[in-house]
């Protein structure tokens, strides 16, 4: 073979191995972009997950800082939402009729706490914490609150009927509402954490709402939260009540209605 | 786009009608083509704020086009809006822009491959535009830092300013965003695109100052007009909200109210002082518009009224599907041409009421 045949192949043989290499690396390349998009919808995820337990704001923050000790004195109003009779409830079902149940009353509950610009701290057993103006300034967050709590009487109602009209026992709710100050932020262990409020307003509501059992009705509210809420929102007094971890007893009222034309709100 | 595909958006709430010589007008002055006009056209008012302020999204001083590109794009998704964003993705990929980066950017801007001069600016616009807590003029010493001028900051506030309108106005309506979102994916986009790259590259108009006249830094809110003093964008706020108040299909007092109600919702004291004042100048008892403010009702407010007030409080801030079922219901209540002027007002009070830190910023 002459020397520039020898050339030519060798030239041949080069080319033929750079092809290859470079398709290998495009391949290689293809297969790392690949890997990247996938992290990244799976980062994606998480932080759309994350969005719902904090706010932006508040993610933001942490980014900057570097730090997880985020907190924030806010005036919030808090409702407490539970099941009366629920263990009872417990006793009579199967698990997975029950677990049926209690996710219907949920989902439905949590539509009509995020329809009135409320947010869901936490879910306790089957009762709820939610919080309106924890998230974002709210100058209406009363009448937010007990907007929501009146859906939500209205929610329970409906599904009530549904409820009967496939032979399960119906459902009872009560609800407390308080407003006041506490701490917004970021609370837990470093295995588990959660966006929440703390503070005594929480336990007020909390306490508030078990009131509904003595007064034998389904909605109250402190006076505190009273003095804030538009007049069109009827409420009935009830008597002065002492609660644990509140000096004097505590002025509240049963929530009626809204008086309002049709086309006023909602 | 995975983020943005998957934001719940309704059909849109307002079906075009035919509107050639507006949109001969638009594709004249803005200089591509003005279909979105076609929703808007039974508004006049409205119909002419677009083509204004979208020629205002095409003028730069001296900020750099690519940075206001990327502000849009990082605005229009803090504001989950669909619309815009649909928009701005096709427009950079057009100009060439690759879609992982834009995938980078929507995905985490801090980890997008910006320089900390950039990463700086569109921070300031994501959280200006947010507004929650409101901008202070203290939060401009970050970009200051980042070596802005005066003049570049201006522009970033005016841009972020335009795009925080349009977000809301496309939101509000459900402008559809799905033919845009496939766009830069089509055959045809990507055989032209060179061509069509340079067209848009053409419509970046660089402009000179031009100082507000004695007359335009007058009026309601003129001090966030004259804050913004020299800019084209200046000029153009001016006249759209003279326009605003004397456009006749709704009276002033609603869009004072709505100007009060997203003040309020903001924390915005200076504007809702200015709303309240043109409340008081137009009938309202300091009573009256305490309570409608307080509750997002009064026995003093008229039918409209009572339907632009809880509307107005929405739209500060939203989810879009949620806000556009709403924007439905109103919309059987109100003519299409209240309807448009009600939406229209209330993007702007959300520009005005979120530059309440400029206030007094000039003399």
């Amino acid at each position: 073979m002459s020397g520039s045949a020898w050339a030519l192949s060798l030239a041949g043989v080069l080319i033929a191995g750079l092809a290859v290499a470079l398709h290998r690396h495009r391949r290689e390349r293809a297969r790392l972009r690949g890997r990247l998009e996938s992290a990244a919808s799976e980062l994606q995820k998480l932080q759309i997950a994350f969005s719902r337990f904090a706010p932006d704001a508040v993610i933001e923050r942490i980014i900057a800082s570097g730090q997880e000790q985020v907190g924030e004195k806010k005036e919030v109003t808090v409702l407490f939402a539970d099941l009366v009779g629920f263990t009872a409830l417990c006793e009579k079902l199967e698990p997975p009729v029950l677990v049926g149940i209690l996710n219907g009353y949920f989902e439905r509950m949590s539509q009509a706490i995020s329809a009135h610009r409320g947010r869901i701290s936490t879910f306790i057993g089957d009762g709820i914490l939610a919080l309106f103006g924890a998230l974002e300034p709210n100058p209406w967050q009363g009448d937010d609150g007990v907007r929501a709590a009146l859906a939500m009487r209205r929610a329970v109602s409906e599904y009530n009927e549904e409820l009967r009209a496939r032979g399960l026992p119906e459902l009872a709710v009560g609800i407390g509402l308080h407003r006041g100050t506490g701490i917004a932020g970021l609370v837990g262990s470093r295995d588990l954490m959660e966006f929440a409020f703390v503070g005594r307003t929480v336990n007020v509501a909390a306490r508030v709402q078990d009131l509904t059992r003595h007064f034998d009705t389904d909605i109250i509210l402190t006076e505190t939260l009273r003095k804030t809420l538009d007049p069109r929102i009827r409420v009935v007094p009830l008597p002065a009540t002492p609660v644990k971890g509140v000096a004097e007893p505590l002025s509240i009222y049963a929530v009626e209605r809204v008086e309002e034309a049709e086309c006023d709100r909602e | 786009m995975a983020l943005m595909r998957e934001i719940e958006w309704e059909s849109c709430l307002l079906p075009p009608v035919p509107a050639p010589e507006l949109q001969r007008r638009f594709q004249r002055e803005v200089g591509r083509p003005g279909t979105a006009i076609r929703y808007f056209a039974d508004n006049p008012w409205a119909a002419e704020v677009l083509i204004r302020l979208s020629v205002e999204m095409e003028n730069r001083v001296e900020l750099d086009a690519e940075l206001a590109d990327l502000v849009t794009l990082v605005v229009s998704q803090e504001a989950s809006c669909r619309y815009c964003f649909a928009a701005m993705r096709t427009l950079l990929r057009v100009l060439g822009m690759p879609e992982a980066r834009i995938a980078r950017l929507e995905q985490d801007l801090m980890t997008a491959d910006l320089n900390e001069r950039e990463r700086g600016a569109l921070e300031f616009a994501r959280r200006l535009a947010r507004s929650n807590p409101l901008i202070r003029a203290s939060d401009l010493e970050a970009l200051r830092r980042l070596g802005y001028s005066e003049l570049e900051i201006d522009e970033l506030v005016a841009a972020t300013a335009l795009n925080v309108f349009f977000n809301r106005l496309s939101t509000l309506c459900a402008l559809p965003p799905f033919r845009m979102e496939e766009l830069p994916d089509r055959w045809y986009m990507r055989m032209f695109r060179p061509l069509v790259a340079m067209k848009l590259r053409k419509l970046r108009r660089h402009t000179e100052l031009e100082p507000l006249r004695p007359e335009e830094r007058e009026g309601p809110f003129s001090p966030v007009v004259v804050a913004l003093d020299g800019l084209p964008a200046a000029r153009a706020l001016h006249s759209v909200l003279e326009g605003m108040w004397a456009s006749p299909t709704l009276p002033r007092r609603v869009k004072a109210l709505v100007f009060a109600v997203v003040a309020r919702a903001l924390g915005c004291d200076r504007s809702e002082a200015e709303a309240t004042r043109l409340l008081l100048e137009d009938g309202l008892a300091r009573e009256e518009i305490d309570q409608a403010l307080a509750h997002l009702a009064s026995p003093a407010l008229d039918p409209v009224e009572r339907i632009a007030v809880p509307f107005a409080r929405e739209t500060v801030w939203y989810q879009p599907a949620q806000i556009q079922r709403h924007g439905r219901q109103v919309l059987e209540t109100l003519s299409r041409e209240q309807f448009i002027e009600l939406v229209t007002v209330a993007a702007l009070a959300n520009v005005v009421c979120r530059l309440g830190f400029t206030w007094g910023a000039r003399g």
